[in-house]
């Protein structure tokens, strides 16, 4: 140890940042913030980066922070193989931070974003927001981490653990004035190939790109498909809670039919019915939480957390319901209930919307389309089917006509949703920017998924309206058992089809990051 | 019970564990991982000789970090380095020396295996003669290792027939720096890299396999032209200004070929080649047969261009050349180093700032071995077939002449060869891998069946330990003390942080304790209790040698962050370079030689069986056969199984995409399940596998060709074809009339005029 000498303020010869454990980096005026700079020309794909972020925050080697990926394009021998260096760009409107329900996400006075891990839950709604594909889920902590540009570090004059790693000096930190940046910069040094549009989240790390690069460049690891999460406790509680709500929906129409037509009102066991699944449905979202014993702080961030105010309104929606079901068993009728029943329902809508909206992202490109706020209502067709079934074997043949006639009809929605979504998949160009991601989603559908897929093709139509339609001619012919049991059918294939459905929405929703590398993907 | 219902509900984050502590040295690190001190050293991995901090804790290295203050790598590390501490930790660690009994390797002590190995190698030598046991060693001891095997085995031993796997990488750096300059010895520093203007990388890919060098490539960019040489587009390839896709082994031409330019031109330094050189006159008569029209022809590099390289490099005020495998790995490897050396000498580019031949080594003490291994020399650069080093060497190590050998015994593809014939009986492999290094290895594979016994001293159950009859457990990197020796001819010291696990000695104790058996402990290694005490006589047995050490200390050498030989009077702090004006070239007359050797074409060049050329290579992510680096997860997941580079015309011939598996042949045998992957950055008719990986073994394509002159496989060229599930048969080459076949995918034709043509092909 003789020879050890301290040497924390040992300066590098080269003047670089990499190599020297110490940084000095000049004092914040107002309106800046620090930022990463990656140069392109001279990263080498070495992974040092990548390894030295590892040992610095302890992470297990399936943890990346910062991953290191590859673009190749032209023609032997002129090719160009650009690697890129990616951790947290420390956005100026960070996706993160926006959609995290819990607050956990912050931005510091010095522009670096970092990650309250007592406060996270777990939910993991940040590892689809952040188009970077930054966050990542640590199993062993039950919660998400990501790279906080070695602040800790930083504050002590301390280098990052990638900027010194680096052995081309390829990442450096430095300050940028925002609103400079903000004006037109962003436009021609944020951006690299490969990333989504920088103005997105603002992202605020400069990128030095070669001169003269090819106008196409692939992802070495563009045919390598990996399914996203299956997220079955989120199938079920979307697909029950949407149900619930286009039934309860329809118990409230029928509260108010029944009292200005002859129609026969809803009853308790219809109230129980849609007000079970939401019931049923709601806490099983807790399941998908690395910590559901902390599940009630979702509703945290209602401010701009299309997450917390899901949470919050379908908890209250279910509440509500609980008690228009209680209403029901002691057979209290009238203004109030309707009213009640009124407030429920809107409650109920805005929690379904919210839903959808916590999918229309734009890391996600599959999902982020208008479709998917019609597709979460449409789902209910269920609702009134379920509805349809407990009237025919009440015997209200009258009512169960109507329901059936609605299930129709948003059965017909949801089919035609379903084939424009598949002509979607069909049509998408190279000229997308999200060629890869809609046409990786397109190939798990028709490889790994096909057999689910192809159920979803047959099963939709058969549950949505074949069963109902044929159920419409049963009852009116006068075979109200046959009936009941075509319905009871269409609900069961029904259910069937949509939770296929819903697992096939999540599992080939590609996200969008960064440009892999050939074998490990983009590490997510 | 209560456990699993916490852990469901996510209680507990592991906040201690994640969080970060101060370090005095290094600032704020992970807390978990914080070492108790830290010990200073030398990376273990490669030629460049990194200088490291290992950190303890509680007697276990938890962090590798590099040293800012160290020259070569200004406190960078590649991944390989940074995580070097698991190394230690990896589970195929040998850790109790093993017998083979009833079939199975088992647990034995220390006397047992000695006695097992001892009686093993006295009866094969009792009937079949000394040079019946060989040795094959490693460029990956400590250079105190080193000398002590070296001199137990030729001189207790008492074999020639010792060689190390420096033969596979670094054999033709050597003959080809004999050949010139007189002795072996890497000229320049990676400062001149720095410093030239114009740098040449020939058959080099320093970014995956020497990234710390690319640092030094980099540095002064803008007033630096950098032209890479080699028939893949590397990563190496895209730094560079210019780009030459030179064919498979043709670099001999070219290299001809530019020395005829710039004699035609008179580019040439007339002072330098009548001072300090000799046949120049036949030399210029040589390159008579490489006038630029025809080396175009060989090497596919454009008239225009072969002027411009070597107007580049020769009107250059500094131009370096370095290179590597490409150039070393070839049956013409020797001539090659030697052309390249020839060009040196006739425009006066050595032994100033900016100017080298440059050889980069592979292994962290290729040069250790080179030194004092006593395998292609008697140790400090002494020639066996001169008596006079004989005796010098005989005199300061105290043992009678007759001792010292007067030749070189068999070289590593030599015994191999020895064991098939029958001649040799017994083998004994220190820390390497042939069963997935070495060329053909069918034919190395049947041959070691031969062996009456078979002792492999590692620190890693390598393929090649798993077959032995006897293992010593040897200590690794970190766990030993001693001095490696970089490409720049640095003396590095490298320390012990850790005690060896389990069983397991370091191998200058195995060495030691192994010669007491022969009864030559006392002659060769007499008081000899540590590293340090080899050190010294190392000291005294260079002194006045080129790889002169007399100056050196330990403590010295880690006060200026390792030594870069000749270290004495004259050059008190080692010196930068060498052959400068005032160090002769190490022939006798003190002048270098021009070398003429003619290129001559491939052996194996393709056929109508076999269309394509295997060009063989490595990863940054992996070190070699991977006993070490594939036990590290963070670097496997990057690169778990070998993969094939295909280019995009040949693939569509083959009917194959990305991922898809296929199967790759030569006439030797085959690899099946190879991961295709499609590239431009191989030319069409050429592929692309790495050798690191035993699940894909491609060294049983590659042949039994080697350099005549050092030894060296021709690794890098063999003809082979592809099967892919489609097309089962392969690619189908294209008949000329006069019955010659030819790969012909240029890169202008587009793939739809290929088809056209192959279409015509097949109708004529």
């Amino acid at each position: 140890m003789s020879a050890v000498e301290s040497f924390i303020n040992y300066k590098a010869k080269t003047g670089m940042q990499c190599g020297n454990y110490s940084i000095e980096l000049p004092k914040l005026k107002p309106g800046e913030q620090y930022r990463f700079h990656f140069d392109a020309t001279k990263c080498i794909g070495c992974h040092c980066c990548e390894v030295a972020c590892n040992e610095q925050n302890n992470n297990p080697f399936d943890v990346k922070w910062r991953r290191v990926g590859e673009v190749e394009g032209g023609v032997f021998p002129n090719v160009s193989q650009i690697f890129f260096s990616m951790s947290c760009n420390h956005c100026i409107d960070p996706w993160c931070l926006k959609g995290c329900p819990t607050q956990s996400y912050i931005k510091l006075d010095n522009g670096i974003v970092i990650h309250d891990d007592e406060a996270c839950i777990g939910c993991q709604y940040c590892t689809w927001n952040c188009p970077y594909d930054v966050p990542v889920f640590n199993k062993e902590r039950h919660i998400v981490t990501k790279c906080h540009m070695c602040f800790e570090r930083i504050e002590n004059n301390q280098t990052p653990a990638c900027v010194q790693a680096c052995p081309e000096g390829a990442i450096e930190i430095e300050v940028v004035n925002k609103e400079e940046w903000l004006k037109s910069k962003i436009d021609e040094e944020g951006n690299a190939p490969g990333l989504i549009d920088a103005r997105v989240t603002n992202s605020t790390t400069r990128f030095t790109l070669p001169e003269n690069m090819p106008k196409t460049l692939e992802p070495a690891d563009k045919d390598l498909i990996k399914p996203a999460h299956k997220e079955l406790p989120l199938v079920f509680m979307t697909v029950l809670t949407q149900v619930s709500f286009i039934g309860f929906l329809a118990l409230l129409l029928g509260d108010i039919a029944s009292k200005i037509t002859s129609l026969p009102g809803p009853n308790f066991s219809m109230a129980f019915a849609v007000f079970a699944l939401s019931a049923i449905g709601l806490p099983l979202s807790a399941l998908h939480l690395g910590r559901p014993a902390k599940a009630l702080s979702a509703m945290k961030n209602l401010k701009s957390s299309w997450l917390s105010k899901e949470a919050l309104f379908l908890g209250v929606f279910t509440a509500l319901m609980g008690v228009v079901t209680l209403f029901y068993y002691f057979e209290v009728e009238g203004f109030l209930r309707v009213v009640l029943e009124i407030v429920t329902a809107i409650t109920g809508a805005y929690g379904i919307y919210a839903q959808s909206m916590i999918y229309k992202i734009p890391a996600k490109p599959t999902w982020n389309r208008k479709s998917t706020t019609y597709r979460f209502f449409s789902t209910g067709y269920i609702g009134t089917l379920l509805l349809a079934a407990i009237e025919t074997f009440i015997g209200n043949f009258a009512v169960v006509n109507i329901l059936l006639s609605i299930s129709i009809l948003l059965g017909s929605i949801q089919i035609y949703l379903f084939f424009e979504s598949q002509r979607f998949y069909d049509t998408v160009k190279e000229e997308n920017p999200f060629y890869y991601q809609i046409s990786k989603a397109k190939k798990l559908l028709e490889n790994d998924f096909l057999k689910l897929y192809n159920f979803r093709k047959v099963s939709l139509p058969i549950g949505a309206v074949f069963l109902p339609l044929t159920a419409v001619i049963a009852l009116n012919a006068g075979s109200s058992s046959f009936a009941f049991l075509l319905i009871a059918l269409a609900v069961l294939l029904s259910f069937g089809s949509e939770l296929v459905g819903r697992l096939l929405f999540y599992s080939s929703a590609v996200k969008t990051g960064m440009p892999g590398n050939f074998f490990a993907g983009n590490q997510r | 019970m209560i456990g699993k219902i916490k852990e469901f509900l996510g209680l507990d984050i592991k906040e201690d564990k994640y969080s970060l502590a101060d370090d005095p040295l290094f600032g704020k690190i992970s807390k978990e991982k914080k070492p108790d001190f830290w010990v200073k050293s030398t990376c273990g991995y490669c030629g460049v000789g990194c200088g490291l901090y290992i950190g303890v804790k509680n007697g276990k290295a938890t962090y590798t970090k590099g040293d800012p203050t160290h020259e070569v790598n200004l406190g960078t590390l590649c991944p390989k380095g940074l995580s070097e501490h698991y190394m230690l930790y990896a589970s195929n660690r040998t850790l109790y020396p093993k017998v083979k009994k009833n079939g199975k390797l088992t647990d034995v002590s220390w006397s047992e295996a000695y006695k097992k190995a001892f009686e093993g190698f006295k009866k094969v030598q009792e009937i079949y003669g000394n040079n019946a046991v060989a040795v094959i060693s490693t460029g990956q001891l400590l250079t105190e290792e080193f000398y002590a095997l070296g001199k137990f085995v030729q001189l207790g031993l008492d074999t020639r027939n010792y060689d190390g796997n420096t033969t596979l990488c670094m054999a033709s750096a050597v003959m080809g720096y004999k050949q010139s300059f007189g002795s072996d010895g890497p000229v320049g520093s990676y400062e001149d890299i720095a410093k030239a203007d114009t740098v040449f990388v020939i058959g080099a890919n320093l970014a995956d396999n020497h990234p710390i060098i690319v640092h030094h490539l980099m540095k002064n960019r803008k007033n630096k032209k950098i032209a890479v040489i080699d028939p893949r587009r590397s990563k190496t390839a895209r730094l560079a200004d210019i780009y030459v896709p030179i064919k498979p082994r043709t670099d001999l031409a070219l290299l001809n070929g530019l020395a005829y330019i710039i004699w035609e031109q008179g580019w040439y330094n007339d002072r330098f080649i009548k001072d300090r050189t000799l046949g120049w006159r036949e030399f210029v008569k040589h390159i008579q047969d490489y006038q630029p029209g025809h080396v175009a022809h060989i090497t596919g590099i454009e008239t225009k261009e072969l002027y411009n390289l070597a107007k580049l490099y020769a009107k250059s005020e500094k131009s370096l050349i370095c290179w590597t495998m490409g150039v070393n790995q070839s049956y013409q490897g020797t001539d090659t180093v030697s052309a390249i050396n020839n060009l040196a000498i006739m425009t006066g580019k050595i032994g100033k700032e900016g100017c080298a031949p440059f050889s980069i080594t592979g292994q962290c003490n290729a040069m250790g071995t080179r030194e004092f291994g006593f395998t292609s020399s008697i140790p400090g650069y002494r020639k066996f077939e001169n008596p006079k080093d004989r005796e010098e060497f005989a005199t300061l190590i105290d043992v009678p002449v007759e001792m010292v050998p007067d030749h070189r015994g068999y070289k590593y593809a030599e015994i191999i060869e020895a064991i098939d014939r029958g001649e040799i009986k017994a083998l004994w492999v220190v820390c390497t891998n042939p069963l997935v290094s070495f060329p053909n290895q069918k034919m190395l594979r049947r041959a070691l069946k031969k062996l009456d016994i078979l002792v492999v001293q590692d620190a890693f159950m390598s393929d090649t330990a798993k077959i032995a009859d006897v293992v010593f457990a040897a200590a690794t990197w970190g766990e030993k003390e001693g001095c490696y020796t970089n490409s720049e001819r640095r003396c590095n010291k490298a320390n012990k942080a850790v005690e060896p696990p389990a069983d397991s000695k370091s191998d200058f104790e195995i060495i030691l304790e192994f010669s007491q058996y022969f009864g030559v402990k006392e002659l060769l290694f007499k008081d000899w209790k540590e590293p340090k005490d080899a050190f010294e006589e190392i000291r005294k047995i260079s002194r006045g040698r080129l790889c002169d050490y007399s100056g050196m200390s330990y403590e010295k050498i880690e006060k200026l962050g390792g030594i870069q030989w000749p270290c004495n009077e004259k050059y008190p702090n080692g010196c930068k370079r060498l052959y400068s004006e005032d160090m002769p070239f190490e022939h006798e007359d003190g002048k270098a030689r021009f070398i003429n050797a003619h290129w001559e074409p491939l052996q194996e060049d393709i056929s109508k069986e076999f269309p394509l050329i295997l060009n063989t290579g490595r990863t940054v992510e992996h070190f070699h056969t991977r006993t070490k680096t594939g036990q590290i997860k963070i670097l496997d997941d990057l690169a778990p199984e070998a993969w094939c580079e295909i280019n995009p015309l040949d693939a569509e011939k083959l009917k194959v995409k990305n991922y898809d598996r296929i199967t790759i042949s030569s006439s030797r045998g085959k690899v099946e399940n190879l991961v295709v992957k499609v590239t431009q950055r191989v030319a069409p008719g050429t592929v692309f596998v790495p050798f690191h990986y035993n699940t894909q073994l491609i060294n049983i394509l590659t042949q039994s060709l080697f350099d005549p002159k050092s030894g060296e496989p021709n690794f890098k060229q063999t003809a082979v074809q592809l099967h892919s599930e489609k097309v089962p048969k392969g690619i189908v080459l294209k008949e000329n009339i006069a019955g010659e076949i030819s790969y012909e995918a240029t890169k202008e034709k587009s793939s739809e005029k290929n088809k056209i043509e192959d279409k015509i092909n097949i109708q004529s």
